[in-house]
């Protein structure tokens, strides 16, 4: 537009216009402050679950499976390897939960840091009752969007029924620690 | 309390957990024109697989790598294994190597915290100039802090 009073208008507004514009600064800067705060806030509860219920992986059959479809369980995801030791040592416990807990609603994942022969050969010595998916060496890198920040398994993160992230564990899930959380979250449901 | 910060929801990160990059530093010096010493510095309630550790160079090749004998450890799953603690120096011979060359040292590590957490398979690199015959040993070049899977 090249219309001068437009210009002038512009650069410099009428007493009214100004008032306005100071208020909608205002209006602004109290918008960008609150939007930090909430940010922050965010971050350091980061309970939302939408990172982790959007991962698409494929399973053990090479067939993609998205988390979203245990949406409403208690989802217990659990990263791990066959090359950790720690992670195969609960791993048994794991299964054991999965067949006690699921008709409660509770859902255990694998995602596998791992080579996909090397990780079915486990899952069938363990016999997980569970789907496990297969990361690759990629899933470090995914793990570490979730929490993960030191690269380390095995990590675990577990989901509530209404798909907020209840639990971040780095290291292993002692017994009673994982069934006093799978207590409180189904209670709560 | 361990029951408070489970029922707050907080990471469960056990304490003073390292970054892989400090818990296995990693660093290498040229010994002679034949010879690379490779180190790795394990901090304490760290270890490294002895079975897990590769070392290749290019352009030369790097000859057959004696490993030095680590702690027998008895683990569930992976029976008798052996593993390094502190200060581990491998020797890794040079074929061919020349004077002035520059050779690049690829080390393949994995390693653990007693803690209870694993740090996945780490492949790094090292640039060391190789000396004249009688000089005396390189300077230790050590690993920065980079990615894991580059």
């Amino acid at each position: 537009m090249s219309d001068p009073a437009g210009v002038e208008t512009a650069t410099r507004p009428p007493i009214h216009r100004r008032r306005f514009i100071v208020g909608a600064t205002c209006a602004a800067i109290a918008a960008v402050a609150t939007g930090v705060v909430l940010s922050r806030r965010d971050h350091v509860a980061s309970r939302d679950g939408s990172t982790v219920l959007g991962m698409v992986l494929p399973d053990l059959a090479e067939h993609e499976q998205a988390l979203a479809q245990w949406r409403g369980k208690v989802l217990v995801v659990n990263f791990w390897a066959t090359w950790c030791a720690p992670c195969r040592e609960e791993m048994p416990h794991f299964v054991a939960v999965q067949t006690r807990d699921a008709a409660k609603g509770v859902q255990f994942v694998g995602i596998a840091v791992d080579q996909p022969d090397k990780v079915r050969e486990f899952a069938n010595e363990v016999g997980v009752n569970y789907p496990v998916l297969i990361g690759g060496f990629g899933a470090i890198e995914l793990s570490r969007t979730l929490g993960n920040e030191l690269s380390a398994l095995p990590f675990t993160i577990v989901v509530d029924r209404s798909g907020s992230v209840a639990h971040t564990q780095l290291g292993p899930l002692k017994a009673a620690q994982l069934d006093k959380l799978l207590q409180r979250l189904l209670q709560a449901a | 309390m361990l029951g408070a910060a489970f029922a707050a929801g907080l990471p469960g990160t056990p304490p003073k957990l390292l970054p892989p990059e400090q818990a296995f530093r990693f660093s290498a010096r040229a010994l002679d024109p034949a010879t690379l010493e490779a180190r790795f510095d394990v901090a304490d309630g760290y270890y490294l697989y002895r079975d897990k550790l590769r070392f290749t160079t290019e352009p030369v090749g790097a000859r057959a790598v004696d490993l030095p004998p680590g702690k027998p450890k008895h683990d569930e799953f992976f029976g008798d294994v052996e593993t390094y603690r502190g200060v581990v120096l491998i020797r890794v011979p040079l074929h061919n190597a020349a004077a002035g060359q520059t050779v690049t040292l690829h080390a393949d590590s994995q390693g653990c915290a007693d803690a209870g957490v694993c740090y996945p398979p780490n492949p790094q690199q090292l640039k060391i100039a190789v000396p004249a015959a009688g000089a005396a040993p390189g300077a230790y070049v050590e690993a920065g802090k980079k990615g894991w899977f580059k």
